[in-house]
């Protein structure tokens, strides 16, 4: 028969047989750690074999999902996050970090303030760089040859004699010729453009 | 949340306006030719080469001896579309107007051709010599009217027609004299 010290290496008892009142004691000698140690009242001193037994336990307990924080220290925390919601003070609760401390609340600013110093930087620069350009006038233009403008033909046709009247139709041909010449010059010139 | 949304609207409007800035200096190209407005352009080609069709078709009306026809063709040149501000079309327009005044004249059309030589004149931005033209047409058709009233006999009316077609002659040589001296000036 089995003894209480050396019931792990004793051989493992039929299932379907009585539990003997060694077992039931050692059972309820176990229950009572448990109990114990899920109250926070561990003894500071057990065999090694019911310190891993208890380990276990815990283990499965955690596992499944009945593990709750003791009443006072419930309402410790959330007495703490409303405090902190409301400007409070946090309290000393060890490792809990407090809400503003948690914000970055200067990034975003800095972000914003960064990029608003660079943009208002390149605006200063390219005033800077544009203001001489726009003091001097556009020398294209004025190089545009005299035989590419519109411009009135009185040069072309001179003083029309009294009996030249109505010869409209050679001055139009002549008109006509004179301005053509300038308009091709400047699309061959300009490479085809309008 | 709140201060996010703020340095949110910080940073775009910022960024706006680095890119606003940024555009107007790409607009100007380096490589671009500024070119002004007044250029030969194919609007004005096309314009003048109408008015060049339509004076060869009533010189061929004319040719014929089909006036009404001609002075068609004459007036459409009127209502051509030149663009804006070019020179050549107040000049092309009071070439045809002196052409069809003078066309109405050989129709005996006395107050139809004063009547376009005057709307010349009075819409001409500038003397040219195309408007000493309208004032020698002008004094053409005051000759004619005096011809016309003389022979119905009413010498005083011719004479003093005459004496209009004297003063359109003297405005048409100032005008001539003017711009010469200005084209000689500029020369």
């Amino acid at each position: 028969m089995a003894t209480d010290d050396d019931f792990l290496s004793s051989p493992v008892p039929d299932p379907d047989a009585a539990a003997t009142p060694s077992e039931r004691a050692r059972a309820k000698t176990f229950a009572d750690l448990v109990d114990k140690t899920l109250a926070g009242r561990t003894p500071p001193a057990m065999s090694a074999d019911d310190r891993a037994l208890l380990e276990v336990a815990t283990v499965i307990r955690a596992a499944s999902g009945n593990a709750e924080l003791a009443p006072g220290k419930q309402r410790s925390l959330v007495e703490d996050a409303l405090r902190q919601a409301i400007g409070g003070p946090a309290a000393s609760m060890p490792g809990v970090t407090p809400i503003e401390r948690g914000r970055r609340r200067w990034l975003p600013w800095a972000i914003a303030g960064g990029t608003s110093v660079i943009a208002a930087a390149a605006v200063l620069l390219l005033w800077l760089r544009s203001a001489p350009h726009d003091a001097t006038p556009q020398p294209d233009v004025a190089r545009t040859p005299e035989t590419w403008r519109s411009r009135p033909t009185d040069p072309l046709i001179g003083p029309i004699a009294r009996e030249h009247a109505g010869d409209a139709s050679s001055r139009i041909d002549y008109i006509f010729a004179d301005r053509m010449d300038g308009y091709r010059d400047r699309r061959l010139t300009r490479g085809g453009k309008r | 949340m709140r201060s996010y949304v703020l340095a949110m609207v910080v940073a775009v409007v910022a960024l706006g306006a680095l890119a606003t800035c940024n555009d107007s200096s790409s607009d100007r190209s380096v490589t671009r030719v500024a070119e002004p407005d007044d250029v030969i352009d194919q609007d004005l080609m096309v314009a003048l080469a109408q008015a060049k069709n339509f004076h060869h078709k009533a010189k061929v009306y004319i040719t014929d001896g089909n006036f009404t026809d001609a002075i068609a063709a004459v007036r459409q040149i009127l209502s051509l579309r030149f663009p804006t501000g070019a020179p050549e079309a107040e000049d092309v327009r009071n070439d045809a107007r002196a052409l069809l005044a003078k066309l109405l004249v050989g129709q005996k059309e006395l107050d139809e051709a004063m009547r376009t030589v005057d709307e010349g004149i009075a819409q001409s931005t500038r003397e040219s010599f195309f408007v000493a033209n309208l004032y020698t047409v002008q004094g053409e058709i005051y000759q004619a009217r005096a011809d016309k009233v003389e022979a119905e006999g009413q010498k005083p009316q011719a004479q003093e027609l005459r004496r209009s077609a004297i003063g359109a002659y003297d405005k048409s040589i100032k005008i001539n004299d003017t711009l010469q001296k200005k084209l000689m000036e500029e020369r």
